[in-house]
């Protein structure tokens, strides 16, 4: 486990996640308080990047929930596992026949029954979901709960019992508490707003949008043959494509994915034609790439504006 | 510091932030982890275990630098102000000081502490001074009493006056000494920009305390006083804020329609895909499966009278059905004062905010003509009545004042027996319906639903009506 803020920070970028004091404080007091952390901010800033670094800078298993409209207890937790039930039932008709034998009423019969069914309903019937897997786990884990938000109002509801107390309560078995309390990570895109109930028992963190010199950095950790000044550029770039009123923001990992392609084609910096056919990694409506071609083209005149007095300095040396 | 953490969830609490108790006992285990010697921590375990909503986040960093940092933050700015106008280093501005302090030392008369502490650059103490008396003016006053002059109050209570013929005094003593020269000059402009100084401090401290306290009205509460009122006195702010509450409750429409989508999963009884489901339990039924009954996506049509009258009931009821529009298979919308037209390709183009400003800017049609209703109907009737099916749901809004013109209301007459709904949403009193020019009761038997919508009060009513 972490023991202090600076930990944390060198941990995470030893799996190559950078993130700055504030990221680092709040995983901090995640893990040492145990208490779950909810992750908000905009899509492609590293969520659930977060989560899954988390688990492996502290070597420990990562269960992922991915939440989805519907998803409910049968998928998130727990499931009696009825053709296996039923499947024993038939092998082990003989053994009930003389269970049954010595009753003489129906009323004794259900009596002998019923004192059996324990058998029916117990561990080994019960096919352990993500959250139940993450509860029942022999080490601690990490338990990523991904775009909470997608879920039903009733599914956060029944996840509060998880979060505060990390028990659940199975009606045929009873109430199974967690061996080790798991390191939980919510995460949220804010398609709608989640429930106090639910915000009172997590650590609250927003991710926004690294500055450009984090950016850089993440880039250049990221894409090991990215020149500097290509980085330079395309942060340059993506901040002020940012700031445009754009159908979907270009988020890091659509950076990282656009960075790759221009080092794979071989490219510098950003000037050619090749940049803007490559626009279309970064942008995912055409509308979107219509205004990034526009802010494009106005980024490469200032740049040339600004070039040539340094490229004639340059050949005026070399004479 | 215990009871100072205490005191700033109260402040929270009272600029609106929910901070319950358990998350109280977090920031104060979090606290005891992390220690209070680093500042950045201290606020970093403070925002994550009180603040757990993205939009309060700003308020908080506001708040906390009031409370904790006090009006530090103000002082620094002010020295560096005035070192920047008598142009000096950090080191000469010292000096300065020190000579001032050499001077009052020698000066006959006793000073007021404020006096002493002002000239002298005494931060702590200045502080400590106007707290104090912040403090016994809250304690003598209501807690309204901060809301009206509160300035005038304090500097009774400061006794400013005292201080400013104190400093008279002492820039008299300067010249008596005969001292000339830049230094001379130096000190004098230093003194009169101290005394603006005290009072800048003065509207600063009253500020934090009014944020503190929460006398200032936060957006929220103003939203809620918003609410009753009528769209025709919105100001330019209003509009503002309107906008956010539009999507508020656009967002709560899409919201609570994801929970009734599944609710709605009942239907007729599937025998294959029960047979298949059920194949795991041996056969045995189970586990029923239905058929969801596919949910038809309805269109709208919305016309929006866009008359100054009731410009602003059209501009939110446009940005609502915007906001929604995934609900719907297809919105098309358009505007009409005295001839109509389509603005569908606004929308398409450009972000909400903007295509309603273009589209109520008469880029479309004139807007400065006189409305005529029964012209724009008659208008739609020819150009867009095929695109009405039993899907539709057209709605209008508009205040049906038709300068006496013709009010073909036989085009809502055939529009009602087309399409799913018509609806007319009127921005004026139903009591002043029928009066005047009002074509309302001719307009309204042909409506399935005639409502009057006022205030966004009304509109969130509405709202589910025609929710699809």
């Amino acid at each position: 486990m972490f023991q202090s803020v600076d930990e944390v920070i060198s941990g995470l970028a030893k799996e190559k996640y950078l993130c700055n004091k504030n990221v680092a404080t709040v995983v901090y007091l995640g893990t040492s308080l145990e208490k779950p952390l909810l992750v908000e901010g905009p899509a492609g800033v590293g969520k659930t990047e977060l989560g899954k670094v988390l688990a492996d800078s502290l070597g420990l298993e990562l269960i992922r929930l991915q939440c989805y409209e519907g998803l409910d207890e049968a998928k998130a937790l727990y499931e009696w596992e009825y053709a296996k039930q039923l499947l024993y039932t038939q092998i082990l008709k003989d053994k009930i026949g003389e269970i049954l034998q010595g009753a003489k009423t129906l009323q004794e019969a259900v009596d002998h029954v019923a004192n059996q069914d324990g058998v029916f309903f117990s561990d080994r019937f019960l096919l352990p979901r993500p959250l139940l897997r993450a509860l029942l786990s022999e080490k601690r884990v990490v338990l990523l709960i991904d775009e909470i938000d997608k879920s039903d109002a009733e599914f956060e509801a029944f996840l509060l019992e998880i979060l505060s107390d990390f028990q659940i309560t199975v009606p045929e078995i009873g109430t199974l508490k967690a061996k080790h309390i798991p390191l939980v990570v919510l995460t949220s895109n804010n398609s709608r707003e989640m429930s106090d109930a639910l915000k009172r028992r997590c650590l609250h963190l927003y991710l926004d949008f690294p500055d450009p010199e984090r950016e850089k950095e993440i880039i250049k950790l990221k894409v090991p043959g990215v020149g500097n000044k290509l980085a330079d550029e395309v942060v340059r770039l993506l901040h002020r494509l940012r700031k445009l009123d754009l159908k979907k923001t270009p988020s890091i990992s659509e950076t990282l994915d656009w960075v790759r392609a221009l080092t794979l084609l071989n490219i510098n910096e950003l000037d050619n034609e090749l940049v803007e056919q490559t626009l279309s990694t970064l942008m995912k409506y055409e509308a979107d790439v219509r205004k990034a071609h526009q802010e494009l083209k106005a980024f490469l005149a200032e740049k040339q504006a600004q070039q040539p007095s340094a490229g004639g300095s340059e050949k005026d040396h070399l004479h | 510091m215990e009871a100072r953490v205490i005191e700033f969830a109260n402040v929270l609490r009272r600029n609106g932030i929910r901070v319950s108790l358990s998350e109280n006992m977090d920031a104060f285990r979090a606290l005891e982890l992390l220690g209070i010697a680093d500042p950045l921590l201290f606020r970093n375990a403070l925002r994550t275990t009180l603040v757990k909503r993205t939009g309060d986040v700003k308020p908080f960093e506001e708040l906390f630098d009031y409370f904790f940092l006090g009006i530090g933050q103000a002082l620094d700015a002010l020295d560096r102000k005035i070192m920047d106008e008598l142009g000096l280093t950090p080191e000469q501005f010292q000096e300065m000081l020190e000579q001032i302090q050499k001077l009052l030392k020698e000066m006959e008369g006793d000073l007021s502490e404020l006096t002493k502490a002002l000239l002298q650059n005494n931060r702590g103490e200045l502080e400590r001074l106007l707290r104090q008396a912040m403090e016994q003016e809250m304690q003598n006053g209501t807690p309204e009493s901060l809301r009206h002059t509160p300035y005038t109050r304090m500097m009774m209570r400061l006794q400013l006056d005292r201080v400013q013929s104190e400093i008279e005094r002492f820039k008299g003593m300067l010249q008596m000494l005969g001292e000339t020269g830049e230094d001379l000059q130096n000190v004098m402009r230093y003194l009169d920009e101290r005394m603006r100084d005290l009072n800048r401090l003065l509207r600063e401290i009253i500020q934090q305390e009014q944020r503190k306290q929460g006398a200032e009205p936060r957006d929220y509460s103003q939203r809620s006083a918003l609410a009753d009122k009528s769209f025709s006195f919105y100001t330019e702010d209003d509009i503002r804020r309107m906008n956010d509450a539009v999507a508020r409750l656009a967002q709560r429409l899409k919201n609570r329609l994801s929970v009734r989508r599944k609710k709605a999963a009942r239907g007729r009884f599937n025998v294959k895909e029960t047979l298949r489901k059920n194949l795991q339990y041996g056969g045995v039924p189970f586990d029923i499966q239905l058929d969801r009954r596919k949910k038809t996506k309805p269109q709208v049509m919305v016309l929006c009278d866009i008359s100054d009258s009731v410009l602003n009931a059209s501009r939110f009821m446009l940005q609502f059905v915007y906001s929604v529009q995934d609900l719907y298979s297809k919105v098309r919308s358009f505007v009409f004062v005295a001839d109509i037209g389509e603005v569908t390709k606004l929308f398409e183009e450009h972000e909400i905010s903007t295509a309603v400003e273009k589209a109520l800017k008469g880029d479309v049609i004139d807007v400065f003509s006189h409305s005529n209703f029964g012209r724009a109907f008659e208008q739609f009737h020819r150009n867009f009545f095929p695109a009405i099916t039993t899907k539709t749901t057209v709605l209008i809004i508009g205040d049906g004042r038709n300068n006496y013109n013709r009010p073909s209301d036989w085009v809502l007459r055939e529009i009602k027996r087309k399409a799913k709904q018509l609806i007319w949403l009127n921005p004026e009193s139903r009591m002043t319906w029928g009066i005047g020019d009002s074509e309302m009761p001719r307009y309204a038997p042909h409506c399935h639903i005639a409502e009057e919508c006022r205030s966004i009060n009304q509109l969130y009513k509405i709202v589910d009506l025609i929710a699809p």
